[in-house]
């Protein structure tokens, strides 16, 4: 419950109109700073969603890989340059904006990581990891301005950001993998 | 079982309003950026030009009615520009150069429009043009004093030109083909010189 009072008082933070100008001045403040931060807004009013509608998530996203799927469909929908131009000139898309980063990014995939498989949470971190260096090389290389209101050194900043992301996945998966980590822990 | 279907019944209305959401949030899979989508629309749209008024490298001011029967290349660009306006410039150049010369001024006028009002003054253009081998006649710069109205004209053909530290601008880049009634016909990619300057050709054989 505490956590998702938490939650709520960040989505409105985040929500503030002066907020939301200084975070969306910054392309890659935007992408990388605003829409997660909405997701982890997302992400702890989870619990409190799950207590209020137990039989819900257990029906419906038993084995966790609905709720993911829902979760990286939308997660990558907003790295298509077109959402972010959107969002800032739509009030309706910006408005989606929020509602989606906070219940169909952030809630779906704390509700559904614990009750993934581990191949499948592999399968998630890379999916992730391609897409982000897609646009990564994108952003970087292309020579157009691909969003309109953002100058083209935001978009080789952004890819840089991209890549710094996909960098620390790998990161996480290699340590996964081989780092034993029952070593490290105190009996 | 039973609760496995249920699993496969989820996922499925996921995977539908995914699809949903990026078929509405492209066009239908047709736009990727807002320029693709803001040129589709133009194209779709037809737009008539707004009035507004023009200010050309003779000081002569007037506005589109100027130009009523006669196609319009437009583009947008302002002089200090150091990086792509001087191409799109120069690709206008090129197609300018493929108009047989019984069209030019006739049948079609060429227009570069500044939105770069405060520096571009009419002397600046008129040096500007001679960069390219515009005449100022069949082939005109001019640009917009008035920035009321000149918001008014980038917003309608949808040119965002966002003003960075260095006195650039970063901004879309196309070609615009007016036609004779005044609409708005088609934008160009402005690269594409040669499928620009078959586009214009064709335009103008069609329309005798």
């Amino acid at each position: 419950m505490k956590q998702a009072i938490y939650g709520i008082i960040l989505f409105i933070f985040l929500a503030l109109p002066p907020v939301v100008d200084l975070a969306e001045s910054i392309m890659a403040i935007h992408m990388h700073a605003q829409m997660p931060l909405i997701g982890i807004a997302g992400m702890l009013m989870a619990p409190y969603l799950q207590q209020k509608f137990p039989r819900f998530f257990e029906k419906w996203n038993e084995n966790g890989v609905p709720g993911i799927v829902l979760f990286l469909i939308v997660f990558i929908y907003w790295v298509i340059p077109r959402a972010m131009d959107d969002a800032l000139a739509s009030g309706a898309v910006e408005v989606f904006k929020f509602f989606s980063w906070a219940f169909l990014i952030g809630v779906p995939l704390r509700l559904s990581w614990p009750k993934l498989t581990k191949a499948w949470q592999y399968i998630v971190l890379l999916v992730v990891a391609v897409s982000y260096s897609i646009m990564a090389v994108l952003y970087l290389f292309s020579p157009d301005q691909l969003c309109n209101n953002y100058l083209i050194v935001d978009q080789r900043i952004l890819g840089w950001s991209f890549l710094l992301i996909v960098f620390v996945i790998i990161l996480y998966i290699l340590q996964d993998l081989f780092i034993d980590k029952s070593a490290y822990e105190a009996e | 079982m039973f609760k496995l279907k249920r699993q496969w019944i989820s996922l499925t209305v996921v995977i539908l309003f995914g699809f949903a959401l990026f078929f509405i949030g492209t066009d239908g899979f047709t736009a990727f950026t807002e320029e693709t989508a803001r040129t589709n629309q133009l194209v779709e749209e037809q737009p008539s030009l707004p009035q507004v008024t023009l200010e050309d490298t003779f000081e002569r001011e007037y506005d589109f009615s100027e130009f009523e029967g006669k196609y319009v290349l437009m583009t947008f660009f302002y002089s200090s520009c150091s990086t792509v306006c001087p191409i799109l410039e120069q690709n206008v150049a090129n197609i300018y150069e493929e108009v047989p010369a019984k069209y030019l001024g006739e049948d079609i006028v060429f227009l570069s429009v500044s939105f770069d009002p405060e520096r571009d003054t009419p002397e600046v253009l008129d040096k500007y043009r001679t960069y390219f081998g515009s005449d100022g006649e069949e082939w005109r710069m001019a640009r917009v004093a008035d920035e009321q109205e000149l918001d008014f004209l980038l917003d309608e053909f949808g040119v965002i030109a966002i003003p960075d530290d260095e006195g650039e601008f970063s901004h879309n880049v196309a070609f615009y083909l007016v036609n004779p009634d005044g609409y708005l016909e088609d934008v160009m990619d402005f690269e594409d010189v040669d499928g620009a300057t078959n586009k214009v050709l064709h335009a103008l054989e069609s329309e005798g």
